[in-house]
C-alpha cells in the first residue's frame, strides 16, 4: 500500500512534464497520420469534388469509382500476388542466407570477420542507382531480364547484407557455454546451428522477416527498372501509371496509395505483436 | 532443405525459359505476311483511358485487329517514369516493344535516336504521306540529326497530336468586370490590370513547375521572331539573354508580380493546383497548354469559360506531342507501321478531336464539339501563322529546374530580372559548348 501511494505522488509531483510528452506525442502522431488521413479523404472523392474543393475537403459521399477503376485498370489483384510471392521470396530466402552468414562470421569467428562485415556494410549503403548499369547487363547475359526472380535474388542479398551485419553482432554475443555444452553431447555444427542457434534467436529472426517483407514490399526503383511487362509489375510500379507528363489524376491516385498501404500496413499489424517481442528480447539481453 | 531449394530454383530457371521461348517463337514470323500463324503486336503507351488519346487510340487498337486478322494486339499502359527512366535499357533488350509512344525532344528521342536505338522511318514517312500530314513545325520534333539533335535530318518518330500554350478565361468572372475578350496586347493588360483594381489576382500560375516559366517565354516571344526561336532552340544563332527578347519577357514578369497580375504566393504552386484553382473558379485566367483542355470540358461545371490564342504576338510555346517510335529492335516494324499509320487517318483523328484532344491531321468540318472547334480552329490559326515556339526547357539537360528557380526569383522578388538572366544564360552556354557549338 505504501508503495503504490508512493508511486502516486511521484506521479503527480512529474504531472506537468507528462503532459508536455504527451502533448509533444499527439502532434507527433497527427503529424504522422494526416498524411494518410488525406490520403483516405481524397481516396473517396470524385475528381469533381476534388476539383471544386481542393484536397482538405471532406467527401460528400463514399466515392468509390476510384478505387474500383484503378483496381482494374492496372489488374491489381495480379500486382498483389506478384509483389507477395516477391516479398514472401526474398523474405524468407535473405534470413536464411543472413543466419548462414552470421554463423559462421559471429560464432564461427572466420578469419577477417570484421572486413568482411565492413565490406557488407558498404555494400548495403551502396546507392540502388549506381547498381542499376551492371545488374542490367548481368541479367540480360543469363536472361533473367524482366523477370521476377532477377528481383528476388538482387533483394535477398541485398537485404542479407544487411541481415548480415546485424546477425552477426547479435550472434557474437550469443553465450559459448551452450555451443559448448551441445557439441559434448555430440552436436555438430549443422545441428548445433538448427537446434539452438536458430530456435533460440528466432524472436530476432521473426523481426528480420518481417522488416525484410516491407523493405521490399515498399521498394520502386530496382522493380521499375527489371519488371518490364505489365505481368510481372508490382504493387509500387503499378502506382506509377497514375502520374502522368503534365497530368495527374488527384482522387484516382489516393485511391491506389490507399491500395498500395493497406498491404503492408495489414502486415505490420498481424506481425507487431512478434516485433514488439522481438525488440524487447533484444533489449533484455 | 537445400534440396527442394535447388529443384524449385530449377523449376522457376525451367518455366521462365519456357516463357523466352514462347515469346521469341510468336514473334519469329518478322516478314512473312499472314502465313505464319498469330503474330502478336506489342504496343505501350502512357496515356490515360479517358483522356483523348487514351481513347483515340483504343479505338486504333480495334480497327488494326479488325484490318489484321490473325493479330493481336498486346497493349501494356506504362507510367510517364517508367518509360522515361527505363527506355534506354528496355530498348536494348529483347524485351522491346513493337511500336511505344516516346517523349519528343533532344534529351529523350534525340539520345535514343543517337544510340541506335530507334528505327529510321524516313521511308516509310514518305512512302504512306506522313510527311505530307504534319506541318513543318511539326516535323521538327519528329526528325533528328547524327548528334540527336531535332529539327533536320532523318525521322525517328511521328507525332499523332499536338499541343500549344493559350490563354483560358472564365466567362463569368469577364462579364462580371464588365471585360471583353481582349484581342491585342494592350487590351489583355488593360484586361489583367482592372481584375487587379478589383482586387483580384488575375493569372493562375505556378511557379514550382513549368506554368510560370511558360509566361516568361511567352512575354519574351512577344518581342522575338522566328530567326531567334531557331537560335535558341536549335542552336543555329547565338542568343544574347541580355536581347530585347528575354529582358522584356523577363522584365515584365516581374512588373506583373509587383502590379498584382501575378500572385507573389504562386513560386510555391504546382502545376496540378493552379489547374484546381482554375476549376474552382479562383482565379479569372490560366495560362497553360492544351492538355488541359479534356480536364476543363469534363469538369468544370459551375462557370462559362473558353479560350483564346495569346493576343502579345504571333507565337506561342507549343510542339507536336510525344511521338510514336519504332525501336530498333522490335520484331514485328511492318504491323508497328500499319498501326502507325491507322493513327495518322481521318477516323482516329476526328475522334481525338472531339475527345479534346488535338490532332495534327483531322478534317476540321469534322469536329463537331464547339469547344474542340474553338482548340483546333487557334491551333490551325497558331499553326498556319508558324507559331509554335516550342518549350523554354527544351534547349539543355536540366534546363528545366534552372527555369523554375530562376522564375521563382522573379516571383519572391529576390533577384533582379537581370541577375535571373545571367543565372539562366550559363547553363544553356555551358550546354552550348558541350555539344560543339
Amino acid at each position: 500500500m505504501t508503495s503504490v501511494r508512493a508511486v502516486r505522488t511521484v506521479r503527480s509531483v512529474r504531472a506537468p512534464g507528462r503532459w508536455a510528452v504527451l502533448a509533444a506525442l499527439v502532434v507527433l502522431a497527427v503529424a504522422m497520420v494526416s498524411p494518410f488521413v488525406i490520403v483516405t479523404l481524397n481516396a473517396f472523392k470524385s475528381p469533381a469534388e476534388y476539383s471544386a474543393g481542393g484536397p482538405l475537403s471532406l467527401p460528400k459521399g463514399l466515392y468509390l469509382d476510384g478505387i474500383i477503376d484503378f483496381w482494374n485498370r492496372v489488374d491489381f489483384g495480379e500486382k498483389f500476388l506478384n509483389s507477395l510471392l516477391i516479398s514472401g521470396a526474398v523474405a524468407i530466402a535473405a534470413v536464411v542466407l543472413s543466419v548462414l552468414n552470421a554463423y559462421a562470421l559471429g560464432i564461427g569467428r572466420v578469419r577477417g570477420r570484421l572486413w568482411i562485415l565492413v565490406l557488407f556494410l558498404v555494400a548495403n549503403t551502396l546507392p540502388q542507382e549506381s547498381l542499376v548499369y551492371p545488374l542490367y547487363y548481368l541479367s540480360k547475359e543469363v536472361g533473367l531480364y524482366d523477370s521476377k526472380l532477377a528481383v528476388i535474388l538482387i533483394f535477398t542479398v541485398i537485404q542479407a547484407a544487411f541481415g548480415t551485419y546485424l546477425l552477426s553482432s547479435v550472434l557474437g554475443q550469443f553465450p559459448r557455454e551452450i555451443l559448448e555444452a551441445a557439441s559434448i553431447d555430440g552436436a555438430g555444427k549443422w545441428r548445433a546451428l538448427s537446434r539452438i542457434v536458430v530456435p533460440i534467436s528466432r524472436p530476432t529472426l521473426s523481426v528480420l522477416v518481417i522488416f525484410f517483407f516491407i523493405w521490399t514490399w515498399n521498394e520502386f526503383f530496382l522493380p521499375l527498372i527489371f519488371l518490364i511487362s505489365n505481368d510481372n509489375q508490382t504493387v509500387p510500379v503499378a502506382l506509377g501509371v497514375l502520374q502522368g507528363e503534365k497530368m495527374m489524376d488527384a482522387t484516382m491516385s489516393s485511391a491506389s496509395a490507399l491500395l498500395g498501404i493497406v498491404p503492408a500496413v495489414a502486415f505490420f499489424l498481424i506481425f507487431q505483436r512478434t516485433l514488439t517481442r522481438g525488440v524487447t528480447v533484444g533489449a533484455i539481453k | 532443405m537445400l534440396k527442394i531449394g535447388r529443384t524449385a530454383a530449377a523449376a522457376v530457371l525451367a518455366a521462365s525459359a519456357m516463357v523466352l521461348a514462347a515469346c521469341g517463337g510468336s514473334s519469329d514470323g518478322g516478314g512473312g505476311g499472314s502465313s505464319s500463324g498469330p503474330r502478336t503486336l506489342t504496343l505501350w503507351h502512357y496515356e490515360g483511358a479517358d483522356s483523348a488519346m487514351g481513347k483515340a487510340w483504343a479505338q486504333a487498337i480495334k480497327e488494326f485487329e479488325a484490318s489484321h486478322p490473325g493479330v493481336t494486339v498486346k497493349f501494356e499502359e506504362k507510367g510517364f517514369e517508367q518509360i522515361q527512366k527505363t527506355a534506354g535499357m528496355v530498348l536494348n533488350s529483347d524485351e522491346a516493344p513493337d511500336v511505344m509512344e516516346y517523349n519528343k525532344g533532344n534529351a529523350t528521342a534525340g539520345l535514343l535516336s543517337k544510340q541506335g536505338l530507334l528505327t529510321d522511318l524516313s521511308d516509310e514517312a514518305a512512302k504512306r504521306g506522313w510527311d505530307k500530314l504534319l506541318s513543318p513545325s511539326l516535323q521538327t520534333t519528329a526528325r533528328y540529326d547524327d548528334r540527336g539533335i531535332m529539327g533536320s535530318g532523318k525521322w525517328f518518330g511521328i507525332p499523332n497530336y499536338a499541343e500549344y500554350v493559350m490563354v483560358y478565361y472564365n466567362k463569368d468572372a469577364f462579364k462580371k468586370q464588365g471585360i471583353e475578350v481582349p484581342t491585342t496586347f494592350d487590351e489583355f493588360t488593360a484586361a489583367l490590370d482592372k481584375f487587379a483594381k478589383a482586387g483580384i489576382t488575375p493569372i493562375a500560375t505556378g511557379g514550382a513547375e513549368y506554368p510560370a516559366q511558360q509566361i516568361m517565354y511567352l512575354l519574351a516571344l512577344s518581342k522575338a521572331d522566328r530567326a531567334w526561336v531557331d537560335a535558341f532552340q536549335q542552336y543555329k544563332g547565338k542568343v544574347d539573354f541580355h536581347g530585347p527578347e528575354f529582358t522584356y519577357g523577363a522584365q515584365t514578369f516581374a512588373d506583373w508580380v509587383k502590379k498584382g497580375y501575378i500572385s507573389k504566393d504562386s513560386a510555391g504552386i504546382k502545376a496540378e493546383d493552379m489547374g484546381v484553382s482554375f476549376i474552382g473558379g479562383k482565379f479569372p485566367i490560366m495560362i497553360s497548354g492544351s492538355w488541359w483542355y479534356g480536364r476543363f470540358q469534363e469538369q468544370i461545371k459551375d462557370f462559362d469559360w473558353g479560350s483564346f490564342l495569346w493576343p502579345g504576338g504571333a507565337m506561342a510555346p507549343g510542339s507536336s506531342g510525344n511521338l510514336w517510335v519504332v525501336p530498333e529492335k522490335a520484331k514485328n516494324k511492318d504491323l508497328a507501321y500499319d498501326f502507325i499509320d491507322i493513327t495518322m487517318k481521318k477516323d482516329i483523328q476526328n475522334l481525338l478531336g472531339n475527345s479534346g484532344g488535338l490532332p495534327v491531321a483531322a478534317d476540321p468540318t469534322a469536329i463537331t464539339d464547339p469547344k474542340s472547334k474553338e482548340l483546333v480552329e487557334n491551333f490551325n490559326k497558331l499553326s498556319s501563322q508558324d507559331g509554335l515556339a516550342f518549350y523554354p526547357d527544351w534547349p539543355a539537360p536540366g534546363y528545366y529546374d534552372v527555369l523554375v528557380a530562376g522564375v521563382q526569383e522573379l516571383i519572391n522578388g529576390s533577384k533582379s530580372p537581370e541577375q535571373v538572366l545571367d543565372e539562366i544564360a550559363q547553363p544553356y552556354n555551358d550546354n552550348l559548348a558541350d555539344i560543339g557549338n
